[in-house]
Order: structure tokens, then C-alpha cells, then sequence
């Protein structure tokens, strides 16, 4: 373990505000109180405990004594990443991540399959006079789920009149995931290859389609002295100025689900709010737990890729109840491993989820 | 106990959709990403499994480009102790030849091992050939397929081999000798960055593979590359949802699949 992180342990006074605010606390056998306490008198962790945290933050953040159990997770995956005994599928999105570039394994030399068919032109960054850099993330590039909101978003900015290009196939994955599962590696070698991308083509700012990218891009990059931010950032900046006008009414009851790498690990809490509130006839709920406190969905830190052992309610499940029963029509959201947790339960329960984007195609 | 592993870098095409060029005589793998080969891998997880048991050393041997040191170095990380790399200028498909590249050059180089493992086949080329024609020409016995070492003696190994319907066969196979392996056998180990890098650390040696082209001959000619002939047997179904399942139940019932 790294010296940092032991140190910090040790300045552990068990608390249990991590416990208290920790998404799988309670009903699964991940108990992140214990597990700083384990590490505390170096007693042996069992191996498939650790694979449950899903990197929301929420322990880090809350932590009274800057203790960062959530590191302290990256670091047990860490060791057990450097000992090759990790679960297969992780294994799998690892191996992916090496030779495609993206945890899918899907082909590189597709990347940019989602702009190819659309009917605006999508420039190069380096054709660009901005060098404003969609940033696209493997999901959105790959999951036919997902592929839409790369293509939605274009579309908003194409139409609001902002110039910006993509990388296509020179973009490789960001690295956010591959980090919280512990192969720091493979993160260096990721950062190093779109740095370098970055760096060739001037890039001068980022605009990350997903919370994921945005938050590795932003904080875990060094200085790139290029501006990163979110894509609601950007169009609530253009719905605020008058570029942007959602001219159609949209009649429902919306309820907005905060992604954790959004919300609680970067405070854009306000912006997609004021997106979805910018909508004529939007009636705008919100669950008990926002904001802050909002429920993580339990897609980061590598659980796409890999499901625990324990049988229990999903928070996903858990959310899309609290929707249904708030009278909620839709669940909006702003991050797509949110959107792909969400919409199994969501289908069963009759409701749908909609990424933030999708809501704006039917207004603009 | 000493181990040769043979372990080979091939294009990962599953993904790709493949251009054939040259009118016919050869792919474009310009774009394609690289690989171990998954038999191979399955072969180093096992061999380096046995010599953590029983001790002893694993050396790893790839034939190939200079670019193959990458899973000689792959391989290291795994736990093989060293590694040679056979490096060609051309590439060759002919198994026949591999094999005899080989022989020559554990007979030229006086490399020692007490077996050799495989993979069962390599994921480019496909022959699955190369160990068999490797235990002929070395006069040793070889067992293929195998999906487990029950045991590994000093003199001898038993085998399980994978057969058809669900069967298993046990063999006894005199050492040295020549193993080809099944995926399937074990689990791969992850190989971090940091490892392959660690591994980066131990030297590799590097053997010009024209030094062991005596009695190499191809006896295989490479005639054309072609895709599938499309049968045309796929039927798309159009329409609303509902029409479309019901569509589909009834081809299902039809062919008997669904009753």
C-alpha cells in the first residue's frame, strides 16, 4: 500500500460517517468503516470485498479527518491487479483496455462509427479554429444505448452555432475507470497517448460528454492548460445566453438523478437543473436523496464490469421506486453509465430514463 | 524441470472488419491492434503453474517480428524466467516450416527442456499443426488438447485430453516431450503494465531466424485470400414490434425450435 494512503488510515478515528454515507453499506458484505479499521492493525481483507465499492466518493468527501477510504479501495485493487488475481470480467475490460483502447474490446478503428452517418459534418479538432475537443467516452462511442448522446449533443452545439471537433479513432479511453479498478499502469499509459493527441493537435479546450471523463480529465491529468468541462455546462452557458431556445413544450413530470462524478465529486449540480427548468411545461421533481446526498447508481469503479456476489436490492431499483412513487414520468439523467443501470428497473416499473440530451432533442 | 513455452503476437481481428488487399494476396493489418495468442496464453499460465509446484524454470520462446518481445515480456511477467525470440524477416504461415525452424534451432542452440508446451492452434493462421509436426521431427512423444495435467513427474505427465461429446481422455506421455494446450485449462493470471514493464528488466535474447533455415521449405502456397460467399439465408423482419414477434414465433414453430 501506498505510503500516503497508510498513513492517512492511520489517522482514522472510526467515525463511521464513510459507513453512514456509503451506497452499498448495510445490505451488501462491503463495510468501508471495517475495512479503514483492517487496514489500521494490517489484518488480511477478503479478496471480493473491495470489488463492491462503486468509487461514488461519497467516503472521501465526508470524511472528517481526510482519511480517502476511496483511495484506499483503489490501492487494495491496486495490489491485487499487480498480483493477477482479479475477477475474469475485470480481467477481460483490462485486456480490452490494452489492446482496443476501450473496456468493450469493441474495434478502435470504430470509434467514430457514431458521427459517421450523421447528416452535419463533423470536423477533425485539428481542422477546427477553437480547438474545442468533443470528447466522446468508449460507452457512447460503442454501446448502441448510449451512441445517441454523442450524436444528440453535436447536433445541440451544431445547431447553437459552436464550433468544435473530435479525435475518432486517435481518442483513446480516458482512463477514469481503469484507475478506480486499480491498474495505475495502464492509466499512464492511457493519459500519456492523449496527452500526446492533445498536445499534436493544440487542443485548447475539452468538452466531456460524460462525468467520468470530465472528472479524470479534469483532476487526474496534471496540468494540460486546456479548460475541461461537462456538456451541461456548456448548453445551460448557451440556453442562459439566448443561443440556445427550447421552443417545444414538454408536458412531464421529470425527475433529475445526480450522477455521483458529476455531482457530489464536481458540484455541477445546478446546470442540468437549469437545463431541464428551462423547458416550457417541465414540471422538475426531485428525490429525497439529491444533490450531496444523491444515491449512486452503482455503475462506477469497474461495477460495469464485474457483478458482486451478494443478492440484494439494487440501488437502481431503490431509485426508480422513489421516481415511480413521487409520480415521476421519466428519470433524467446526465451520465451514461447512469442511464444504463437505471433503465433495466425502469423498464420493469413502466417509466423511462432519459439522458438530458434526449429531452433537449424533443425541445430544440 | 525445464519448460519451453511457446508463445506467438497475433493480430486481434475479432472486432475488425478485414480488408483484403494486393488483389487477394494479403490482408490489410495496418489498423489492427496486436496480441498474445489466447492458446499461448493458457500455455505460459500452466507451464509457469507447474514449475511453482514442482520447481524449475519456464523459458519463453517466440518466433516472429522484433514487435513478438512484447509477449516474451508478457510472459516474464506471467513467471517465465527468460525469454528467446526466433526473429524472421518474412512471416511464416506454413507450419511445416515453423516447426522446422524450431527443431533447428533447439538443436543449434543446445536449448535444454524437459517438455514443450503450446497453444493448441494460434488464432491467425489456424493450422493447429505446429506442435504435432514439432514432437515428429524431435522424435518425442505428444499429447494435444489437453485440458488438464493430472500429474508431472520427473519422467512422465498425465494428461486429460478433450474428445468429442463430452468425453475425456487420460493419457500417459513419456518425458520429454511435446504438450499442446487447450484454453480453457486454467485461468490466465492479469499481467499489470507495471509487470510487463518490471519484466522489461530481464534480457531477452534475440536469435536471427535465417541462421536456422536449413531444410525449411514451404510446402503450402498461399493462393488467395477470399471472403465468405454469402448464402443469403438471413431473414430480416420489418416492421412494428409486435408484428415482428409474432413473425418470429411463427418461423420458430415452424422450424421446430419452439413448440
Amino acid at each position: 500500500m501506498a505510503i500516503q494512503t497508510q498513513t492517512r488510515v492511520l489517522t482514522c478515528i472510526q467515525c463511521g460517517k464513510c459507513t453512514g454515507s456509503c451506497p452499498e453499506a448495510g445490505r451488501t458484505p462491503f463495510n468501508i468503516r471495517m475495512l479503514v479499521r483492517k487496514k489500521q492493525f494490517q489484518h488480511q481483507i477478503e479478496e471480493s470485498i473491495p470489488w463492491y465499492c462503486t468509487s461514488c466518493g461519497a467516503c472521501t468527501i465526508r470524511c472528517p479527518r481526510d482519511v480517502k477510504p476511496s483511495e484506499m479501495i483503489i490501492d487494495l485493487r491496486s495490489a491485487m491487479v499487480e498480483e493477477g488475481d482479479i475477477p475474469a470480467t475485470i480481467q477481460k475490460a483490462l485486456e480490452n483496455t490494452f489492446v482496443q483502447k476501450n473496456p468493450w474490446g469493441r474495434s478502435r478503428a470504430k470509434r467514430g462509427a457514431w458521427f459517421e452517418k450523421m447528416e452535419i459534418e463533423i470536423p477533425h479538432v485539428s481542422e477546427t479554429e477553437s480547438r474545442r475537443l468533443l470528447f466522446t467516452c468508449c460507452i457512447q462511442a460503442y454501446d448502441p444505448r448510449c451512441m445517441v448522446i454523442p450524436v444528440n449533443v453535436a447536433t445541440i452545439l451544431n445547431k447553437a452555432g459552436v464550433e468544435f471537433g473530435v479525435l475518432g479513432e486517435e481518442e483513446a479511453c480516458c482512463g477514469n475507470e481503469i484507475r478506480r479498478i486499480g491498474e495505475l499502469g495502464l492509466v499512464e499509459e492511457l493519459q500519456e497517448e492523449n496527452k500526446a493527441v492533445f498536445e499534436e493537435y493544440g487542443v485548447k479546450e475539452i468538452i466531456a460528454l460524460s462525468p467520468h471523463c470530465m472528472n479524470t480529465l479534469k483532476k487526474e491529468y496534471g496540468d494540460l492548460g486546456i479548460k475541461v468541462s461537462h456538456y451541461t455546462e456548456l448548453i445551460a452557458s448557451l440556453i442562459k445566453n439566448g443561443s440556445l431556445v427550447p421552443r417545444e413544450s414538454y408536458n412531464k413530470k421529470v425527475i433529475y438523478h445526480d450522477p455521483c462524478f458529476l455531482g457530489k465529486q464536481n458540484n455541477i449540480f445546478d446546470e442540468p437543473r437549469d437545463i431541464l427548468t428551462s423547458i416550457d411545461g417541465l414540471d422538475l421533481l426531485e428525490f429525497s436523496r439529491s444533490r450531496e446526498n444523491s444515491m449512486c447508481c452503482e455503475g462506477g469503479g469497474g461495477r460495469m464490469f464485474f457483478e458482486v456476489e451478494a443478492v440484494y436490492q439494487r440501488n437502481a431499483d431503490l431509485r426508480v421506486q422513489e421516481a415511480v412513487d413521487r409520480g415521476a414520468e421519466e428519470i433524467a439523467t446526465s451520465c451514461p453509465f447512469c442511464v444504463m443501470t437505471l433503465e433495466d428497473p425502469a423498464t420493469e416499473k413502466g417509466i423511462k430514463v432519459k439522458e438530458l440530451s434526449e429531452i433537449l432533442m424533443e425541445v430544440l | 524441470m525445464n519448460l519451453l513455452v511457446f508463445t506467438k503476437r497475433v493480430p486481434a481481428t475479432q472486432e475488425e472488419e478485414l480488408r483484403i488487399v494486393d488483389e487477394g494476396r494479403g490482408v490489410d493489418l495496418s489498423k489492427v491492434p496486436f496480441k498474445v495468442n489466447d492458446w499461448d496464453n493458457y500455455a505460459v499460465e500452466e507451464a509457469v503453474r507447474i514449475v511453482e509446484k514442482t520447481g524449475g524454470t519456464v523459458t519463453a520462446i517466440s518466433m516472429g517480428d522484433a514487435e513478438s518481445d512484447e509477449v516474451l515480456r508478457r510472459a516474464i511477467a506471467m513467471g517465465a524466467k527468460d525469454g528467446f525470440l526466433i526473429e524472421t524477416d518474412q512471416i511464416l504461415h506454413d507450419p511445416g516450416a515453423r516447426a522446422t525452424v524450431i527443431q533447428n534451432f533447439l538443436k543449434k542452440e543446445s536449448v535444454p527442456f524437459d517438455a514443450i508446451f503450446t497453444g493448441v492452434q494460434s488464432e491467425d493462421d489456424q493450422f493447429g499443426a505446429v506442435g504435432g509436426i514439432l514432437a515428429a521431427k524431435l522424435g518425442l512423444p505428444f499429447v494435444s488438447m489437453v485440458i488438464g495435467i493430472d500429474a508431472f513427474e520427473s519422467d512422465h505427465i498425465i494428461a486429460r485430453r478433450e474428445l468429442e461429446g463430452g468425453l475425456q481422455e487420460k493419457v500417459k506421455i513419456m518425458l520429454p516431450g511435446v504438450i499442446s494446450i487447450q484454453t480453457g485449462i486454467n485461468e490466465p493470471r492479469y499481467v499489470s503494465i507495471m509487470g510487463v514493464r518490471k519484466a522489461s528488466k530481464v534480457e531477452r535474447k534475440i536469435f536471427k531466424g535465417k541462421e536456422y533455415d536449413d531444410n525449411v521449405n514451404s510446402t503450402i502456397e498461399l493462393v488467395k485470400w477470399a471472403y465468405p460467399v454469402r448464402k443469403g439465408e438471413a431473414t430480416m423482419l420489418n416492421g412494428e414490434l409486435d408484428g415482428i414477434c409474432k413473425e418470429l414465433l411463427g418461423i420458430l414453430k415452424e422450424k421446430g425450435v419452439y413448440q
